[in-house]
């Protein structure tokens, strides 16, 4: 009989990350109650630094849609936001949410909400995809509360001086807007250490990650999905700089000490894509039953802003936030794949095809083949969805995942 | 001692009888169901009746954990591989079309998988595709191929999924085509949905059931690609190889 072997450690931060988290909700759900602070909406790569200096407690739609996805029951709230006129192929975060909303529904209900915070206002920016102005006009509407948003261009290749004054600008503009509600007015030196904070969060989140170049890697790709929501919901704050210390610290011992993410590493695999929130749990025990550790991702490198310098406070938020992997053009997104394989000593590449997510699938333009012609390194694609297990065929997948493996052993072995 | 493989699919679980010689001795094909174990059970059941048998069995296929009798669970994928290239024995590409999926292998001169793809999650190009068309016409999967070898011509079918190409096929009998050109049309569907997995650029070996009971499948590969060849009993391979990787 084959033998299971699919432990994986535990990192012992998750219990800080729960304390940390939890108090992010409850400041959250403080500011729901009394009404004591505003409350913005923000994307969750949307300017959060702003938002945090003006005052504003700060609530992450995309969050909100990645706990509903991991609650595993996307497939009862889609069909409510499909009856609505929003279709099954655009972003399941988007149809999660808002299908759950119209149910009345929230994981945050498990946390003493009564619903969703209420929004005063809400800001988006898609340098991510134009989805996210879409969904956040349903919940202007719904609430009748303002809308503000920063247009990016996206599949940027040369990123111009042009492209980042112009995002500047829409940045600078935010704040007459912003001040007509928040309780505090716009505050340069605030903004500056907001930016201070984020900056400091988010290289300490690249260490984070880049630890994962050690062989054996201290973290997986699983870990990393779930203890990247400091540096989602809190960038830009003290409570993500001292998280991420935190976690730096015990992978740091766990590298001295010899442990590894996953048992018996043997093949090291770069995730592109999203992640199957539906099925973490699922694939980090198939991974490590298969002696593979999946050590980095585009998808948790995607909170790396660490161009943001506050001398520079607007430009550098403006560069930062363009510089972002998904708003690349595919030959930008050649050269940071190419420059990953070979800092985390990559055997092979899993390119998730998410159904509803083509702006985070990166093999719908021939990039793997290119990337592959120039790299070597083999690679898989898989089709599934973020949030929508209806689109994911595990049988079809496992078996592939298993041959991929076996794929690059017998490679190994030549 | 005989050795036996198992490819427990969606539509058929197939056994191999493997002699010392490593050759088959004799082949099984019974309908999966929804009982792996009872599938796999019939089968073990026929060739242990005047053989001896090697434990464990060696298993590939959707139920590939799903038999009662200790068993060496494989990749199907590489099972085919393994087969394929032991007959061969050289860099080929293989398509494999069955009942639930459809496969795309790249194999280079050593025998190992360079590369390999699995149709989306759609039944248009696997076996599903004929059967859902075949039930909505009333007719039985080999009248269906008959059907398909009086055509005189290839109708285009441009729907990509099952129910729409069902719709399709009966807008088109409406309006007077024949069925045997509209069957034929399937056929091409159906491998040009294979074709598009990736580019065949070595030998080429078609293998499954469905080309195995639908040989007109096999014909029009082999018109499309000169260098192609399919061989006998192909959707036993994937068996035969799992036994063919634990020797």
């Amino acid at each position: 009989m084959n033998q299971e072997k699919n432990a994986i450690i535990k990192l012992q931060s998750t219990s800080q990350l729960r304390t940390t988290m939890g108090d992010y909700f409850n400041r959250l759900k403080n500011a729901a109650e009394t009404g004591h602070k505003k409350i913005a909406w923000c994307t969750s790569v949307g300017p959060a630094e702003l938002l945090y200096s003006m005052g504003f407690e700060v609530y992450f739609p995309e969050n909100h849609g990645a706990m509903l996805g991991v609650g595993k029951n996307a497939d009862t709230y889609i069909p409510t936001a499909v009856a609505q006129g929003y279709s099954p192929d655009i972003c399941s975060y988007l149809t999660t949410d808002i299908g759950a909303f119209l149910q009345n529904e929230t994981p945050l209900q498990k946390m003493g909400f009564k619903s969703i915070p209420k929004p005063d206002v809400l800001v988006y920016n898609t340098n991510q995809c134009r989805e996210v102005g879409d969904w956040f006009s349903f919940y202007a509407r719904h609430f009748n509360v303002p809308i503000l948003g920063i247009n990016t261009p996206l599949c940027i290749n040369n990123l111009t001086k042009s492209i980042v004054n112009n995002v500047s600008s829409q940045f600078k503009e935010l704040i007459p807007e912003l001040e007509k509600i928040a309780t505090q007015r716009f505050d340069i030196d605030k903004f500056k250490e907001a930016i201070s904070l984020s900056h400091e969060g988010c290289v300490l989140w690249r260490k984070v990650l880049e630890t994962a170049q050690n062989k054996p890697s201290p973290i997986n790709f699983f870990d990393a999905a779930i203890h990247m929501g400091p540096i989602v919901v809190m960038r830009g704050t003290q409570y993500a700089v001292d998280y991420y210390n935190i976690l730096l610290a015990e992978l740091k011992d766990r590298i001295t000490n010899g442990i590894s993410a996953v048992p018996n590493e043997k093949f090291r695999i770069f995730w592109e894509g999203m992640p199957l929130w539906y099925k973490l749990s699922g694939m980090a025990k198939l991974f490590a039953k298969l002696d593979t550790c999946i050590v980095a991702s585009t998808y948790c490198n995607s909170w790396i802003f660490d161009d943001l310098d506050p001398d520079d406070p607007f430009e550098s938020s403006a560069l930062a936030y363009c510089k972002l992997f998904i708003v690349r053009a595919d030959e930008i997104k050649e050269k940071v794949l190419k420059n990953m394989i070979r800092n985390f000593s990559i055997d092979g590449i899993i390119y998730h095809e998410s159904k509803t997510c083509n702006r985070n699938s990166n093999n719908l333009y021939g990039l793997q083949n290119r990337l592959y012609e120039k790299t070597k390194v083999p690679y898989l694609e898989i089709n599934g969805d973020l949030n929508d297990p209806r689109c994911f065929s595990e049988e079809q997948s496992v078996i592939a995942i298993e041959t991929f493996i076996s794929q690059l052993s017998s490679h190994a072995m030549q | 001692m005989y050795r036996i493989g198992l490819d427990l699919g969606s539509s058929y679980t197939k056994g191999v009888l493997v002699n010392s010689k490593n050759e088959i001795i004799d082949y099984q094909l019974v309908k999966t169901g929804f009982d792996f174990k009872k599938a796999s059970k019939k089968i073990i059941d026929k060739f242990s009746k005047n053989h001896k048998i090697s434990y464990p069995v060696f298993t590939c296929g959707y139920g590939r954990e799903q038999t009662e009798i200790p068993f060496i669970a494989n990749s199907e994928i590489i099972a085919l591989a393994k087969a394929v290239y032991n007959k061969y024995k050289k860099k080929c590409s293989v398509i494999d079309i069955g009942g639930q999926d459809t496969k795309f292998i790249k194999i280079n001169k050593l025998g190992q998988i360079d590369k390999f793809k699995m149709n989306r999650k759609c039944a248009a190009g696997t076996g599903s595709f004929i059967e859902e068309i075949a039930f909505r016409l009333d007719v039985t999967a080999l009248e269906f191929s008959n059907i398909g070898k009086e055509a005189t011509e290839k109708i285009k079918i441009n729907s990509y999924c099952t129910v729409f190409a069902v719709s399709e096929i009966i807008g088109r009998i409406k309006q007077g085509t024949s069925l045997p050109n509209l069957i034929l049309g399937i056929y091409h569907s159906i491998i040009d949905r294979c074709i598009e997995l990736s580019p065949i650029e070595d030998y080429l070996i078609i293998t499954g059931g469905i080309p195995d009971n639908h040989p007109i499948i096999i014909d029009i590969f082999k018109e499309k690609f000169v260098n192609s060849d399919s061989p006998e009993k192909s959707q036993f391979l994937a068996a035969y190889g799992c036994v063919l990787l634990n020797i």
